[in-house]
């Protein structure tokens, strides 16, 4: 009891600390205690880096990443990166429609083991998270940061050594859970002994970013700097301690579980999709982000509150009263980054619509920036016990997860592949018509799929609530909305194919683009 | 390939510009939701500190009723043996363990009680007795369930003491450690089997009758229990969900000692889909009318411990108040109206309720208020629960989780193939 007394307030001091962090911060920057980067401080970037001069001096905020060398040292790893995260986006979707028509479809493909709704569903979300999102995430995240630090990208024979790694580690990990050899926790199903290969990958990673964070030639660091910094140091932390085997037990596991399964969302994927959001909205519009005092508040309230969000997971659990309320209570806190996030970008978007016509990525992105804001505010409120009570346990939940992992982390990063490819290969799109029709079916296919798990969830819990039905009626009642998933996720999988068959095209086709062209994936 | 063809906005940056942030203050209604989150957040936690210090304090409270209930040393309490003897046996024996005639034996001035002390009571306390039986020249044939496994020591000692002292003008008391020792032997074992095997524990007890010769095992016993313990090639075993001692668990009901005319009707109705349950109509399906039965047979004439204890936070006195007097303001009447004093069911129609799985009561109740579960004789069910609150379906649940089981039946209450050839008519008929 003392025990738990000593934790709880050390836990709470935790929000308290955070909270007195963030005033302190907010403080700062309303007095001018923080140095904002103002023009000349941006103009102050292109005194000697590498051929900075090469550029007209006379316009701020102007670098060529291209002629400066930059660009293409990162291209190939970047490339590799791309082409394996779109083979696991394709594997993994798959998978998920067909663990998604076995719910409504029980008997189909009963015959093997490998082919049952648990596993498949688990290689589904291996393969997406670890194959694809974290992929496509850090060849945004190569891409960039060389980019904005104004220098070339270094040790890249070891993050080609780490994507070798990575996709081992992944195949191994999928190939395990297929067959049934998992750790037998949710987003940590991959067993420990292959988690040790992931490790080696990700150490594989961080080591160049560091490496090239040192040698940058900017006194600033652009915003989706410390996202990706920041997440890059994050992962292997919450990789590392929640794989390390025979540690926690019990209720304490699940603990551990939910920290980690909430955080490799919210200090992994997100700062990816954020970050990489921030870079190319203003990239591809040309205008600046509104604020970088809401940038600064945005970062840090996401880094002091996130980590203890994960706990929500377990209301109505065995564990300790004041955790999960502590959590519930840094879960609504979420609100404060979510809006500053949402002010910088969707003020940048807003102002500037036209820009949505021109170009498909920023379609993506925009998409995917609108689908971070609502995905953050759902979060928080499902966190409420009151709301919680009706969720937990029903599809809805299911529903929220791909708005958070798909709609925005997986749009982000589509539309950042369909920028970056043409830049990194010199070569356009070969089928540019095909990218509209990924997005829009990636758009009606996730809204079709999300109206059915949202309504059908809820429907669901309520009948759950009900004491006086049985159980079965809360099943039986969902079978058209799982069919509306069902077929939500086949046109989601299809766009999926459509990205596949282009970039595959792409590599078969002659280099076409001349230097100065902008904007290659421009529609049309 | 397309490069000549593409319109380009002239808004468009060029590949070089850079992105960058403007300095802006930051608006004010950010500030406004911050602060208002974060007092919500401390009022939030504020509120979670206080329920941990209610949490504590029943948990000291538990952890000293623990004590108490395992102090060893302190002497029976006079008062607490009367509230606890008004509360578990004042309900058969009267209040002033007058007994009634014919049915229920005195207590009060008992030669038993006189005779055998507090250290009798105890025994037949704990394990319960059934069968003929003399008390001060009268004969009884009743059953009296084993309140072992509802009473704790303490409890005990005290009902045992104030029988054999406040009742009777006995002087001995009988403490919880020696209650402990007596439970160590005799816990486990079968209810008395009358007069006969007490006359046994009891020097200088009156002649008693002849105990009953337990009913003979048909020929069929060791299929039955093949059935209950290991199952057949099509249906898994009855006691792989409901218990070595069809005790049940959450769920799951316990069987023993429900009257076998009552579990057969339920058996068929399963088999026709008149009471609805996955697992049950595959079982059913699979079993033959003689298999039927024999099991029901079997179940009924089972006398185990309580495998129950209430679990759902269920308030025992608005539970005691519904089973014992039933509510009125609401239409419900006394569940022991029909089910038999102290739940023990009276055969064939009304099956016991007493120690039976709490969250299978609770589920049950709900199960017939929204309609799922149709097949108890004149919808009588049906009615009850729907008046009934889910608060009032968790505690009378709970309490009836806290009573002591129900004996197994005399054989004569068993079922036989003609019997329940009529059941199954009869059971069709409601439908």
């Amino acid at each position: 009891m003392q025990i738990t007394e000593t934790l709880g307030l050390l836990l709470a001091l935790s929000f308290i600390i955070s909270l007195l962090a963030l005033t302190i911060l907010i403080w700062a920057i309303a007095n001018k205690q923080v140095h904002t980067p103002d023009a000349d401080d941006a103009r102050s970037i292109f005194t000697p880096g590498e051929g900075a001069e090469i550029d007209t001096p006379d316009k701020p905020h102007h670098f060529d990443t291209e002629r400066s060398g930059i660009d293409q040292v990162s291209a190939s790893p970047v490339m590799w990166l791309i082409a394996a995260a779109v083979f696991w986006l394709i594997y993994g979707s798959l998978h998920g429609l067909a663990a998604s028509l076995e719910l409504h479809l029980p008997d189909l493909m009963s015959g093997a083991a490998q082919m049952t709704f648990g596993r498949m569903r688990t290689v589904h979300l291996n393969s997406v998270a670890y194959g694809w999102a974290s992929q496509a995430g850090l060849a945004a995240v190569f891409w960039i940061i060389p980019r904005i630090f104004h220098t070339k990208l270094r040790m890249v024979g070891m993050v080609k050594l780490g994507i070798v790694l990575w996709n081992i580690g992944v195949a191994a990990g999928v190939m395990a859970i297929a067959n049934g050899w998992t750790d037998g926790l949710e987003w940590l199903e991959i067993p420990w002994q292959i988690d040790i290969v992931l490790a080696l990958g990700a150490a594989c990673f961080v080591a160049p970013l560091i490496s090239t964070t040192k040698h940058r030639e900017v006194h600033h660091i652009y915003v989706s700097g410390w996202y990706f910094l920041a997440a890059v140091l994050w992962f292997p932390v919450l990789f590392i301690i929640a794989n390390i085997p025979g540690v926690h037990h019990g209720v304490e596991q699940a603990t551990m579980n939910w920290w980690y399964a909430h955080n490799v969302l919210g200090l992994w994927l997100t700062p990816l999709g954020v970050g990489t959001a921030y870079y190319f909205i203003p990239k591809i519009i040309g205008k600046p982000i509104y604020s970088y005092a809401v940038s600064l508040v945005g970062f840090w309230a996401l880094a002091l509150f996130y980590s203890q969000v994960g706990i929500h997971h377990l209301i109505g659990g065995p564990v300790p009263t004041w955790l999960v309320t502590l959590s519930v209570v840094h879960s609504v806190m979420m609100f404060v980054p979510v809006i500053a996030v949402a002010i910088n970008q969707h003020v940048t978007v807003a102002r500037n619509l036209w820009a949505l016509k021109e170009s498909m990525p920023l379609r993506f992105i925009w998409f995917g920036a609108l689908s971070y804001t609502a995905a953050s505010f759902q979060g928080s409120i499902e966190a409420l016990r009151s709301v919680n009570t009706i969720t937990h346990f029903t599809h809805y939940t299911v529903g929220h997860a791909h708005l958070g992992a798909y709609a925005f982390v997986s749009l982000v990063l589509m539309g950042a592949i369909y920028q970056i490819v043409p830049r990194a290969t010199g070569k356009y799109f070969p089928f540019p018509r095909l990218i509209a029709w990924h997005f829009w079916l990636n758009v009606i296919g996730f809204a079709v799929y999300f109206l059915s798990l949202t309504i059908g969830g809820v429907l669901q819990g309520l009948a759950q609530l009900d004491a006086t039905k049985p159980f079965a009626d809360s099943v039986i009642l969902l079978k058209p909305y799982l069919e509306g998933r069902s077929l939500g996720g086949g046109l989601m999988t299809l766009g999926h194919v459509l990205l596949a068959i282009n970039l595959i095209a792409l590599g078969f086709a002659k280099k076409t683009r001349e230097t100065e062209t902008d904007n290659m994936v421009a529609a049309e | 390939m397309m490069s000549d063809k593409m319109k380009k906005d002239p808004r468009l940056p060029d590949e070089t510009f850079e992105p960058f942030e403007e300095t802006r203050r930051i608006p004010l209604p950010v500030y406004w939701i911050a602060i208002a989150l974060a007092i919500w957040g401390v009022f939030m936690l504020v509120e979670t500190s206080h329920s941990t210090q209610v949490a504590d304090k029943a948990r000291a409270q538990l952890d000293k009723q623990e004590q108490t209930k395992t102090a060893q040393v302190s002497a029976p309490d006079p008062a607490a043996g009367k509230a606890l003897f008004s509360d578990n046996c004042a309900t058969c024996h009267g209040d002033a363990g007058e007994g009634v005639a014919g049915a229920f034996p005195p207590l009060h001035g008992s030669d038993v009680v006189k005779l055998g002390g507090a250290q009798a009571v105890t025994e037949i306390v704990m394990r319960g007795i059934g069968g003929p039986l003399n008390v001060n020249g009268e004969s009884y044939d009743g059953e009296m369930p084993a309140f072992g496994s509802v009473l704790s020591d303490k409890e005990i000692s005290e009902i045992a003491s104030y029988v054999a002292t406040g009742l009777n003008d006995g002087t001995k008391t009988i403490s919880a450690s020696e209650v402990a020792d007596i439970r160590k032997v005799s816990g486990d074992m079968d209810p008395w089997n009358g007069g006969a095997e007490l006359a046994g524990l009891i020097n200088g007890l009156p002649a008693q009758p002849d105990a009953k010769t337990p009913a003979a095992k048909g020929p069929d016993a060791k299929l039955v229990a093949q059935l209950v313990n290991e199952g057949t090639d099509t249906v898994w075993s009855c006691a792989s969900c409901h218990g070595e001692k069809g005790e049940g668990l959450e769920t799951v009901p316990r069987l023993a000692g429900l009257p076998a005319a009552y579990l057969v009707k339920q058996l068929h109705d399963f088999q026709k889909g008149a009471r609805f349950n996955d697992s049950m109509a595959y079982v059913a399906k699979g079993l033959s009318d003689r298999e039927i039965i024999d099991l029901a047979n079997y179940y009924a004439g089972m006398s185990s411990p309580s495998g129950a204890t209430p679990s759902l936070q269920g308030d025992l006195k608005r539970g005691a108040q519904l089973a014992k007097e039933g509510d009125w303001s609401i239409g419900v009447p006394a569940c022991f109206t029909c089910h038999g004093p102290s739940g023990i069911g009276v055969a064939p129609e009304f099956p016991g309720i007493a120690a039976q799985q709490p969250s299978y009561v609770a589920h049950q109740l709900a199960m017939w208020a929204g309609g799922a579960r149709h097949n108890s004789p004149l919808g009588l069910m049906a009615g009850i629960s729907k008046a009934l609150s889910d608060a009032d379906r968790r505690s009378v649940a709970d309490y009836l989780a806290s009573l002591p089981p129900v004996p197994g039946s005399k054989p004569a209450d068993m079922v036989a193939m003609t019997t329940s050839a009529s059941a199954a008519k009869e059971s069709s008929n409601d439908q």
